[in-house]
């Protein structure tokens, strides 16, 4: 089997990444509900986990890093901590529904800040004008769909000057690309635990610079007297039992990638994609979304194709064990931007573990499967 | 030997406590403060002898991680609050 569904979840992971969850699991018990030593041993993974990420991402303080269910619920927290019906919310072109759907549901007045694809500087000058005024801004760092790096850095900067809190989406770029929290100055980033960091499904992580409002409420093993939240992070937005397990696998995903020279995983996913663009482009009737310049895309490309439709070809790379995604990607904003909201496209993302011989026989696959028409 | 009970603000802050003293040399035992010194249901504290106590503190402050509060053990198990 090839899987090339990376921006989706990463199946392939380190190998200490299970060993570490099936370990946790029948040793551990849960941070803060005793001093026994299974509950002891759950405090010192989580608390472990917690350091390392901070260090990773440049957090000053380990309690402001919290452990989510996945990117969705980071989100959530972050946008519900920061905006109220009607307030001016600026999002990029490239939105996940993880983000829109919950402004949505707050009501907010949403303005997008649509941009050329893999073009930065229109990015960057879609928020300049969208900006003033705004109560909150939210951007993805990657496109899930087109693998567009957006110019988080100018965007972040534009926002603390205005003092627009921000919220960054690093569904896509964490564990690939440099996310520095502290110089990005952003209120909240919001990240999977199952994607790039290379961490089991059901983990997320929320790094916190400001004031938060907690999504769910319950025990958290401390001020049970009180009837509220403690004000203090990670327990105002962490209730409930951890999934300690799934900390303990992310905790080894998160060491894998920090064993590599800086760059390099980005590297080779873009690598990957390069190549696989270049022996694909010449199809007939194929559209590549790519960068030539590979400036501003990360190791996903989408296609599609004037002859077969995406689901299609999604489907016929299946029956040959090549595992792709179709369809909208849960981002129909960015099928909007980009003008493929009626078909969608056919995604390839790409991982640290995927070869050049897996592309080779996938580009060639999907040549065969085109050319069967 | 006495013991004082350095409250934390959470067992986050209590793990962090307990690793800044035993990165030291001062032993540090995280345990679940009594209610009666809390008023406020489950809190942690680091439990540490009273010849390293000044050194503790000193070194809690200096880390961003002072206690909130601080109890002596007393022989029956029961704390009393110091100043």
């Amino acid at each position: 089997m090839i899987y090339l569904d990376c921006a989706a979840t990463s199946l392939q992971k380190p190998r200490e990444v299970p060993y570490a969850v099936s370990h946790a699991m029948t040793t551990m018990a849960s941070p803060g509900r005793g001093c026994h030593k299974p509950a002891m041993m759950a405090a010192d993974c989580v608390l472990n986990c917690r350091i390392m990420l901070a260090s990773y991402f440049n957090v000053s303080e380990p309690e402001n890093v919290i452990f989510t269910l996945n990117a969705t619920h980071g989100l959530n927290i972050a946008i519900n901590s920061l905006v109220s019906e009607n307030d001016k919310v600026v999002i990029s072109g490239y939105e996940h529904n993880s983000v829109t759907r919950p402004l949505k549901a707050l009501n907010a007045d949403v303005l997008i800040a649509r941009s050329r694809l893999f073009d930065q500087k229109a990015t960057v000058e879609a928020f300049r004008q969208a900006l003033p005024g705004a109560k909150c801004a939210v951007c993805t760092h990657v496109s899930n769909a087109f693998g567009f790096i957006l110019p988080i850095r100018e965007i972040a900067e534009l926002c603390r000057d205005l003092q627009v809190p921000l919220i960054i989406d690093a569904s896509q770029s964490a564990g690939t690309l440099p996310l520095d929290f502290s110089k990005l100055g952003a209120q909240f980033i919001a990240m999977p635990g199952h994607k790039g960091l290379l961490g089991p499904q059901g983990t997320g992580v929320l790094l916190c610079g400001g004031k938060s409002k907690p999504l769910i409420f319950g025990g958290t093993g401390s001020n049970s007297a009180e009837n509220l939240m403690p004000d203090f992070l990670p327990d105002r937005l962490e209730a409930g039992t951890h999934n300690v397990a799934g900390v303990a696998g992310l905790m080894q995903g998160v060491k894998f990638i920090m064993s590599k020279p800086e760059g390099a995983i980005f590297r080779h996913e873009k690598s990957l994609c390069r190549a696989f663009a270049e022996k694909i482009y010449t199809i007939p009737g194929l559209k590549l979304f790519f960068d030539e310049t590979m400036k501003s895309q990360s190791g996903v490309l989408s296609i599609m194709s004037e002859r077969l439709s995406s689901d299609v070809i999604a489907e016929r790379l299946g029956k040959a064990d090549i595992c792709v995604r179709a369809g909208l990607h849960c981002t129909p904003t960015a099928h909007e931007t980009v003008g493929t909201i009626e078909e969608g496209t056919v995604r390839f993302s790409f991982s640290p573990f995927n070869t050049f011989s897996e592309i080779d026989y996938t580009a060639s696959t999907l040549k065969n499967v085109l050319n069967k028409l | 030997m006495l013991h004082y009970l350095l409250m934390c603000r959470s067992l986050t802050y209590a793990q962090r406590a307990s690793r800044a003293l035993e990165r030291i040399g001062i032993t540090a035992i995280i345990t679940k403060a009594p209610k009666s010194a809390t008023g406020q249901g489950c809190s942690y504290c680091v439990k540490v002898s009273e010849k390293n106590l000044t050194r503790s503190i000193a070194t809690l402050n200096t880390a961003g991680l002072g206690p909130t509060r601080i109890f002596l053990v007393l022989d029956d198990g029961s704390v009393q609050e110091v100043s």
